[in-house]
């Protein structure tokens, strides 16, 4: 048999889509040191302003821009109280405020629609014929990936790039130098966020729906298993951490017809692998593909 | 009021059972345990298999099934634990860890027994009607079983010489290393008592409402916050957050909507954290 | 002249990372004796008995302890060959009371513990008054003799102090200083790190001085107490 072009290409997209995620996770983990366990959040809040803003009649391309800001805006509003804790805290609020936000979505009905989530908004690229819009969506997640990616290359390069490096590094002696730490963290906060918001729009326009069951918690350590996959502080991994990783779902997605197993029970087998080999590679390889072990310190 | 006072106390009851564990696993491992919900589940899936696919008596299959858990947390250290230990790995190697354990877990389980709710073998019992209060009487056990043990583990932490050597972990793990006391063999009577609380209130949980998969899962926040609220390393500080958060999400659901409950306890987690982040009892 | 050696290190070198602050320092300790190091900071004098009592491996060099070569050993297998020691900061559990503090120090073993915490209390008199006090509510002075006594528990045939008398006020120095000299005539050989060095020299049998990671000097405590060059380094002229 045949795997489908067209099954291929939507694969493709969602690559594109979580390695956009994953590439704010790593600006916040990998190269600042935050640990950001909410990073979903930012997903959801990007997605659901932005249609809610186009079904109350702001053009779609206003919308996104707008979804894009408020993703960010809402990451200094988390950070702003929550930086001044420990590691292990800030992932527990950061953990806790994507789950507050999921049952905001679930219940504000008059506004996000509930369980239902919503439908019918504009979608960009609408004036392409329909067989071919799944292929120019595709065209327009990897430009929009390979964009993320030569900002944030150009970024971490910059001076800016630098001070991020040296708080992962060591935190005091940043301090010392009179870096304001502080506003740092929450600049790369806000530009983490804002991109996970704009990989959120793109899920939205690729599902051409919203639904709070695409928000849970486990979509966080999706981008988590990509950066760590790739290797923390890696961009180029972080990328090939999310084409490992959806080829894998993928792949264990599409073999129904030949395992002799249901579809929930393949799923629930695919998360255990997925949990082992987060396991595994903690124990045996926590600087991941493209990672160096010299330059990482995960424990900082 | 009252009503809503009682269940506070009952769903209190399992938040604090899972606390302690949690508590005490973070100050002495150094581990955030992301997967100490899923223990709960786990307790209460392994008694669900003694009692229903192996039609044990429930209070037997309870045992078996917090027994189990248990000693499953027993084998993971020396298989998992120990060896990141060893190596030095720090907290947050441990807790990205913990998360993969959570999932392998909470899928396994998922894999074996289904996404849907189950419930234990039980004969029907009648609520106790007080002027309109109604207490049921799986509350009232539930709010006894997490009175004995707590009490019990107050006399193990007091009394005897693990318990001891427990509390001196946890004060100065170095010291306790070279003043001789057996490190390994402490962690693992660490686990072992965590776990099996963890698994009795996963059990309890399972008495009072339904089993399912991510139980653990939503009973991980307000855990987190009891634990918080009581002070890293405090068991007794995780037995009063434990309850101070059960009966505040219950008491809430007076003035909020009742699926809001899990925000109030992130709130109490966030305010503790700002302002006194080493706990209401905490002396640092 | 006594000449059983209890402990020896012999041209020990150790450090942190890439660092080494010993570079080959060698000591002895006799049955009896109290001995004493002494120099300036960073001398390498702490980083001396963590490489003794293991918490640091050694790079180079061995530890003899009763006849047996216990180089690299970890703490805990030492603890059990009769070595004891006592950190210069942290050295109690302070949210366990006094009685249990001495409890933890017999954990390794099974059977007489109560006879022997009655028997140290005996000689902390002030610490049997506040037997069931946690020691953080007790004074700085008194916490050093938890510890001290806490390390007393297991009979040890070496006892090692790092800095006993720091951060303790003059008149509980002058305690504490009586108090290792008691536990040294019931028979325990004790090598102690001091900053204050005038004290300790005058209650050791030896001393040594280090200085860069190195042996400076050595020689009879009273002797060392009246070198000119120890006078005018370390004994403030």
């Amino acid at each position: 048999m045949a795997i489908g072009i067209s099954y291929i290409i939507s694969l493709l997209i969602l690559f594109g889509i979580y390695a956009i995620f994953a590439l704010g996770l790593n600006l916040e983990w990998g190269f600042t040191g935050i640990l950001n366990f909410g990073h979903v959040a930012f997903f959801g809040i990007g997605a659901y302003s932005t249609v809610i803003l186009n079904q109350m009649g702001v053009p779609i391309y206003i919308a996104i821009v707008a979804g894009i800001i408020i993703a960010g805006l809402f990451g200094v509003l988390v950070a702003l109280p929550a930086m001044r804790l420990r590691g292990d805290y800030f992932a527990i609020v950061t953990i806790g405020f994507s789950e507050i936000v999921r049952y905001f979505m679930l219940n504000e009905e008059w506004l996000t629609g509930g369980p239902l989530g919503l439908r019918d908004f504009d979608i960009p690229l609408s004036f392409v014929p329909s067989q071919y819009y799944n292929i120019a969506m595709l065209i327009l997640v990897l430009a929009l990936l390979a964009l993320t990616y030569l900002i944030l290359k150009a970024l971490i390069n910059s001076p800016w790039g630098r001070v991020l490096k040296s708080i992962r590094e060591d935190e005091d002696v940043s301090k010392a130098l009179g870096k304001n730490v502080f506003r740092y963290k929450i600049q790369s906060i806000a530009l983490g966020s804002a991109i996970a918001g704009l990989a959120g729009i793109l899920l939205a326009f690729n599902h051409k729906y919203l639904n709070p069951n695409y928000y849970m918690p486990l979509i966080t350590f999706y981008a988590w298993i990509i950066v760590i996959l790739g290797g923390s502080g890696n961009n180029k991994g972080t990328i090939l951490g999310a084409l490992i990783f959806w080829t894998f779902m993928s792949l264990t997605r599409f073999s129904p017809g030949y395992l002799p197993i249901s579809s929930t029970d393949l799923g629930a087998l695919r998360m255990v692998i997925i949990g082992l080999l987060l396991i595994v590679l903690m124990m045996y390889k926590p600087e991941g593909l493209l990672g160096n072990k010299e330059e990482l310190k995960l424990d900082i | 009021m009252i009503q809503q006072l009682i269940f506070g106390i009952v769903t209190g009851s399992i938040i604090a059972l899972g606390a302690i564990g949690l508590s005490m696993i973070y100050d002495i491992l150094d581990l955030v345990n992301f997967a100490h919900g899923d223990f709960m589940t786990l307790g209460a899936y392994l008694t669900f298999l003694f009692n229903v696919s192996l039609n044990l008596n429930l209070i037997l299959a309870a045992a078996l099934g917090i027994i189990l858990t248990g000693v499953i947390s027993l084998i993971l250290d020396k298989i998992m634990w120990k060896k990141l230990r060893d190596k030095g790995a720090g907290s947050i190697t441990l807790l990205i860890t913990a998360i993969g354990l959570a999932l392998v877990i909470r899928n396994l389980i998922v894999f074996q027994w289904g996404g849907s709710n189950v419930g234990f073998d039980l004969p029907l019992s009648q609520n106790l009607n007080f002027h309109g209060i109604m207490i049921s009487t799986s509350g009232v056990l539930t709010v006894v079983v997490a009175a004995l043990l707590m009490i019990a583990l107050d006399l193990i932490l007091r009394k005897t010489k693990i318990g001891k050597a427990m509390r001196a972990l946890s004060d100065n793990k170095n010291l306790a290393r070279i003043t001789g006391i057996n490190v390994d063999n402490i962690i693992l009577w660490t686990w072992g008592i965590g776990t099996s609380f963890a698994a009795v209130g996963g059990v309890l949980y399972g008495l009072n409402t339904v089993i399912r998969p991510d139980m653990g899962w939503f009973l991980l926040l307000p855990i987190f916050a009891a634990v918080i609220l009581g002070g890293i390393g405090n068991p007794y500080g995780a037995m009063v957050g434990g309850l101070i958060i059960g009966i505040s999400q219950e008491m809430s659901t007076i003035i909020l909507p009742s699926s809001y409950k899990i925000a109030v306890s992130f709130v109490i987690l966030i305010l503790v954290m700002l302002i006194k982040p080493e706990g209401i009892f905490g002396e640092k | 002249m006594k000449d059983n050696n209890v402990l020896e290190a012999k041209n020990l070198v150790a450090g942190y990372t890439d660092l080494d602050i010993l570079n080959g320092v060698s000591i002895e300790l006799k049955e009896d004796e109290i001995v004493s190091i002494i120099g300036p900071n960073g001398a390498g004098k702490s980083t001396l008995l963590k490489s003794i009592f293991g918490i640091l491996k050694p790079r180079k060099g061995k530890v003899i302890f009763k006849n047996e070569d216990i180089t690299g050993l970890k703490p805990n297998k030492i603890v059990k060959k009769g070595m004891s020691y006592v950190p210069q900061d942290k050295n109690t559990f302070p949210s366990l009371s006094v009685r249990e503090n001495l409890e933890m120090g017999a954990f390794i073993k099974e059977d007489g513990t109560k006879e022997k915490i009655n028997e140290i209390l005996t000689k902390f008199p002030d610490l049997k008054e506040k037997e069931n006090q946690k020691v953080s509510k007790l004074s700085g002075g008194q916490r050093q003799m938890v510890a001290m006594g806490r390390a007393m528990m297991l009979d040890p045939d070496a006892l090692l102090l790092d800095e006993p008398s720091a951060g303790l006020a003059p008149n509980l120095v002058d305690e504490v200083f009586q108090k290792i000299e008691k536990i040294n005539k019931t028979g325990t050989p004790i090598l102690v790190v001091e900053q204050n060095a005038r004290k300790i020299l005058s209650i050791s049998e030896r001393g040594y001085v280090l200085e860069m990671g190195e042996n400076r000097l050595e020689g009879k405590g009273k002797e060392l107490l009246n070198n000119e060059e120890v006078e005018k380094l370390y004994l403030g002229g």
